[in-house]
């Protein structure tokens, strides 16, 4: 497998009226073909900034101070706005958290998937109507030659989603990037639309950047697992290894609030504390005042993203000593 | 949503406005139709009006100043004994020409300046809001004179001195609604989809600020009518003798306690006018709303 999609060493800031902010720090992450690559962190952490990022949308405010972005090789950072129309749908795809607002409520569901494909394809608007209706077969919308000519109000969540999923495959895309993609439908819903995703994915060989705070849901999906705390990349690991033995302090205590079915707690555990401010970060690791393991040199030194074997890399002075225990 | 097998899936089937069953809810809306009957009436006279006025506009009789009603003057005459009934048929024509052709150039311009303010942003924002604002500042019957001395007197300066006047409150309100709109997630979707501005503005955002123009314009004939009137008191717009209703409400007014068919009459039909333009495009509104069609 080769590398689809690089990120290396990505700085985000905002502008804001009182100066610039930092968003994202020396973010470096890759998708290989086909691949299927988790995003976690909390609320905060950069997982959407990073996603933006890479459509090109950061908007005004937004600039990227240094770093790379990489599409088959060809970076995407430097392209005019115009050929970035040429990218987004076409080679990147994005799906998102609320698929009730996510279509347009005035304009009949098979018209807004029929759009992009006439966009990107040149298809005349009867070939691409057409092609609607396959593509709502293929995400599992039954009766689509009827379900093209509804308005979003008449179709549940979990079939806007579907049209949504439907929307962001039209132009089988190389990547996918989801946002939260199943966060707001219920549980056994989420569970098609997750086995959905994997199986378009494979047919379609397209790779999928899944962003997502539920480590339930990326265990399901991702072979891989990036987690971001505060804007930098954390921990990067093959997701087994992840879960079985994580490496970095906020990855080990992000598995240990997910409850279990089984478990009869009291109360729900929560990570104490909450992830600093852009503007206000400490000194040192900037996971240090919430870590239990924080040593001294936590609070004076910024650690760095140490690779830890083949294919992980962890941010944590005392990775070594968590690997031996 | 019933149609016949063979339509399904084709394009006529998809198209949102082909609606075949738009007459069927235009039907059953009571707003709508009544509307429509009011606006059809106004505009048959309109029409129609040289026609089916029992006099000529600008026939005095002597006998006939300020006549009350009666079988040979229905709505009785005014001060120089000219048949009420015959100038607020023929007023009808100059009248609704006016509104209707300054909406269409304020909704036109106030649209495409309000959504590109909206959605881009930025400079082309500051340009065209402070555009606005400039016009704004003026009183309107200034600018009006302004137009009126490069332009000539006339039904066409009326036109365009109340266009240059009206279009800033259109952009507002567009505007307004465009920003609210952009932020919707499915305009997001749109663009990450790789959707051209152009498309988006006018498939995702134009639809949407649509039905609450129709109604923003849907009043705004009543007040065209009146404005159209004070330029002309003035001597800027429409000349005497040819009459329209706004000037026929001013002229009644002097005597409105003494005589008042001239003032009363003109003012009803005016009403009239607004009332089923109101309805009508009430109507339309929640006939073309998908999310209403269905109750």
């Amino acid at each position: 497998m080769t590398e689809l999609l690089e990120v290396s060493g990505l700085s985000v800031s905002f502008a804001t009226p009182r100066g610039s902010v930092p968003v994202l720090d020396d973010v470096s992450l890759s998708v290989r073909e086909g691949e299927v690559v988790g995003l976690v962190g909390e609320s905060g952490s950069g997982k959407s900034v990073t996603a933006l990022s890479i459509l090109g949308l950061l908007g005004e405010q937004g600039r990227v101070d240094a770093g790379r972005i990489r599409l088959d090789g060809r970076d995407l950072l430097p392209l005019p706005e115009r050929e970035w129309l040429r990218v987004r749908g076409r080679q990147i795809a994005m799906i998102f958290q609320e698929p009730m607002t996510s279509l347009n409520p005035l304009l009949p569901v098979g018209f807004q998937v029929a759009e992009v494909l006439e966009e990107h394809l040149g298809l005349a608007r009867r070939a691409a109507l057409a092609r609607a209706v396959e593509l709502f077969r293929d995400v599992g919308i039954p009766d689509p030659e009827r379900r093209v000519r509804d308005f979003p109000h008449q179709l549940s969540g979990g079939m806007r989603q579907r049209v949504m999923i439907a929307m962001a495959m039209a132009c089988r895309p190389r990547l996918l990037v989801g946002d939260e993609p199943t966060t707001a439908l219920d549980v056994t819903i989420q569970a098609q639309i997750l086995a959905l995703l994997r199986d378009l994915g494979r047919a379609a060989g397209t790779a999928v950047l899944l962003i997502s705070h539920d480590l339930g849901v990326v265990a399901t999906m991702a072979s891989r697992v990036v987690v971001m705390y505060a804007g930098q990349v954390v921990e990067e690991a093959p997701a087994g290894a992840l879960f079985r033995a994580p490496l970095h302090p906020y990855t080990r205590l992000l598995l240990a609030v997910v409850p279990g079915v089984r478990e009869k707690r009291a109360r729900l555990s929560a990570i104490p504390g909450s992830i600093p401010g852009p503007s206000a970060l400490p000194v040192g690791c900037r996971f240090h005042p919430r870590c239990p393991d924080a040593i001294p040199l936590c609070r004076e030194a910024a650690p760095t993203l140490d690779a830890h074997g083949p294919d992980r890399r962890v941010r944590c002075w005392r990775a070594a000593d968590t690997a031996r225990a | 949503m019933s149609a016949p097998a063979s339509a399904i899936g084709t394009a006529e089937a998809l198209d949102p406005r082909a609606g075949s069953d738009f007459w069927r809810r235009f039907r059953r809306s009571r707003n709508a139709c009544l509307g429509g009957v009011l606006v059809a009436l106004v505009l048959l006279a309109a029409a129609g009006g040289p026609w089916l006025a029992p006099y000529r506009f600008d026939d005095t009789d002597l006998l006939a100043v300020w006549a009350e009603p009666s079988r040979a003057h229905l709505l009785g005459g005014d001060a120089l004994g000219r048949d009420v009934l015959s100038r607020l048929v023929v007023g009808a024509r100059i009248s609704l020409l006016v509104a209707v052709s300054v909406l269409a150039l304020t909704l036109t311009v106030g649209t495409a300046a309000g959504m590109a303010a909206g959605y881009f942003g930025g400079w082309v924002d500051t340009l065209l809001m402070r555009g606005a604002d400039i016009v704004f500042a003026f009183p309107e019957l200034i600018l009006a004179i302004v137009v009126a001395a490069m332009l000539g007197p006339g039904t066409r300066t009326v036109i365009v001195a109340l266009a240059i006047v009206w279009w800033p409150g259109i952009a507002r309100l567009t505007r307004s609604l465009t920003l609210g709109l952009r932020t919707e997630l499915f305009v997001d979707a749109a663009v990450v989809s790789g959707t051209r501005p152009l498309t988006i503005l006018l498939r995702h955002i134009l639809p949407n600020v649509v039905p609450p123009l129709i109604v923003r314009a849907s009043i705004g004939v009543g007040f065209i009518v009146m404005a159209e009137a004070t330029l002309s008191f003035l001597g800027i717009g429409v000349q005497e003798p040819l009459p329209t209703w706004g000037g026929m409400i001013r002229d009644g007014l002097v005597s409105l306690r003494t005589e008042p068919y001239l003032a009363l009459s003109a003012s009803a039909a005016l009403g009239v006018t607004i009332v089923g333009f109101n309805l009508l495009g009430d109507g339309l509104r929640d006939i073309l709303d998908p999310r209403v069609r269905d109750r």
